[in-house]
């Protein structure tokens, strides 16, 4: 089975319609790219992969295992499935260490120091090393994504979810961040990126799924994708932002 | 000028009951909001609860404390539930007035309390919660270690205000002949009749706690860095 699946998923939010049956599978280790114009489920889509919203109807499988189900642990579930925000989200009383130790040693019982390693040796992967004892205020944008990046992977879960982690940036901050992206996926990560930054796409992701009104209006390679649409609002979307 | 004289006598006389008085005051203000911190962050959480069970008892009491006034819930307290006790054992009750004042202003102070925790929680923006509930963080380790932290430094404003807010109502207990500040002031008034001075030097006495207070609250509002998360 796929690390992800989902089966027609449905999205209501009262009587507004978000998600209209959207079906894919997201293989171990693959990258997937959500494009699409605001507004159209992108958010929605993603949130519901880690139970952040709840599906209406339809199927999530997380790692074979299905997550829409009412008796599932849901905390167990999003042990597995790191997210990062547009916003970072922070936590801003703490610092940028303890920012990355509480989960690993709330949620899975590391000790202080082995959470302090593992949280020191992810600063340092994300080029943050010297800035463990700084709140996250005192952080420029790009340097909180890299830290809430690091925070996500302290749970070292099997996939990651980004939600436009790059849109609140200044511009010459947003490639420190797609650069731990790229790094992340070149180890093998699962990825799911909902994203404006189309070059990153067609450098990283292996498949690109263009969202609007709700549903997958077409899939593929960034190659097919970006070079060759077939659908016409693909098309059109395209045109505005490459 | 005679008169004047006469005031000023009469202040320096009354002062030192006055000074007594408000000990009691301050004694019956800080009992009560701590025991009302206590009730009000739990009715803040059962306010916020999805499970009715927690929050309609919580909704209720809120709305009842805060829909009626201190001094009915005071003599309801002190007169009428002993009233209503003795009634019905046969046996005359009384309680201490000290005591009943403080169990009256820690359930009042507890509703207000409630609200103020209850923003502080509802001020905590959304995505702090989506944050740690994306990393596997159960509800009560959110709030524990992520909201109530966060909220914690946002009620100390308001907190302050309603310690201000009870310090003055704490005046009603005169009622009930709570020696506090207002009291003493009275008992000095009816043997002498001096009601300019006295009541002067009263709301003095309290303002000088009041203003006193905000000062304190301001400089620690300043130190835990209030509104620069
Ligand atoms: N919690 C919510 N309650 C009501 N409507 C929502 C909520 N979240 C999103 N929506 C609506 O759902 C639609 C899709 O939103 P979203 O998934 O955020 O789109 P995108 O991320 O593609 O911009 C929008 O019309 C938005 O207003
Ligand atoms: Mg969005």
């Amino acid at each position: 089975m796929a690390m992800i699946e989902v089966h027609d998923l449905h999205k209501y939010f009262g009587d507004l319609r978000v998600l209209k049956g959207i079906s894919t599978k997201v293989e171990s280790s693959e990258v997937v790219c959500v494009i699409g114009p605001s507004g159209s489920g992108k958010s929605t889509y993603l949130r519901c992969l880690n139970l952040l919203e709840e599906p209406t109807t339809g199927q999530i499988y997380i790692d074979g295992e299905v997550i829409t189900d009412p008796s599932v642990n849901i905390n167990k579930i999003r042990e597995e499935v790191g997210m990062v925000f547009q916003r970072f989200n922070l936590f801003p009383h703490m610092t940028a260490l303890k920012n990355i130790t509480l989960a690993p040693i709330r949620v899975r019982g590391l000790s202080e120091s082995e959470a302090n390693d593992r949280g020191m040796s992810l600063l340092r992967k994300v080029g943050l090393e010297e800035k463990a004892d700084v709140l996250p205020g005192a952080l420029s944008g790009g340097q909180q994504q890299r830290v809430a990046i690091a925070r996500a992977l302290a749970m070292q879960p099997k996939i990651m979810l980004f939600d436009e982690p790059t849109s609140a940036l200044d511009p010459e901050m947003v490639g420190e961040v797609l650069n731990v992206m790229k790094d992340l996926a070149k180890e093998g990560m699962t990825m799911v990126v909902v994203t404006h930054e189309m070059g990153f796409a067609r450098e990283v992701a292996d498949r690109v799924l263009f969202m609007d009104e709700g549903i997958i209006m077409e899939q593929g390679t960034p190659e097919e994708l970006f070079s060759n649409p077939q659908n016409e609002r693909t098309r059109s979307f395209l045109s505005k932002v490459l | 000028m005679d008169v004047l004289q006469s005031y000023i006598g009469h202040i320096i006389n009354v002062m030192p009951s006055l000074l007594q008085g408000a000990v009691i005051t301050i004694e019956v203000t800080s009992l009560s909001v701590f025991f009302g911190t206590i009730i009000g962050i739990f009715m803040a959480l059962g306010k916020l609860s999805t499970k009715k069970i927690l929050r309609i008892p919580s909704l209720i009491y809120i709305d009842f404390i805060r829909g009626t006034p201190l001094l009915v819930q005071i003599l309801l307290f002190y007169y009428g539930i002993p009233g209503l006790i003795s009634s019905v054992t046969g046996e005359p009750l009384r309680i201490d007035p000290i005591l009943a004042g403080v169990v009256v202003c820690s359930i009042n102070s507890g509703a207000y309390v409630a609200e103020i925790v209850r923003a502080g929680i509802q001020s905590i923006e959304k995505g702090q919660k989506e944050a740690a509930r994306s990393l596997g963080m159960t509800h009560s380790q959110t709030m524990k270690d992520i909201i109530l932290p966060q909220a914690f430094r946002r009620v100390i404003p308001p907190m302050g205000n309603e310690f201000i807010v009870l310090l003055k109502d704490s005046s009603l207990l005169a009622v009930i002949g709570v020696p506090e500040l207002l009291k003493s002031g009275q008992l000095y008034v009816a043997t002498t009749f001096a009601s300019f001075p006295v009541y002067i030097g009263v709301a003095l006495v309290y303002l000088v706690m009041t203003l006193t207070i905000s000062r304190l609250v301001h400089y620690s509002e300043r130190r835990l860095g209030v509104g620069n998360d």
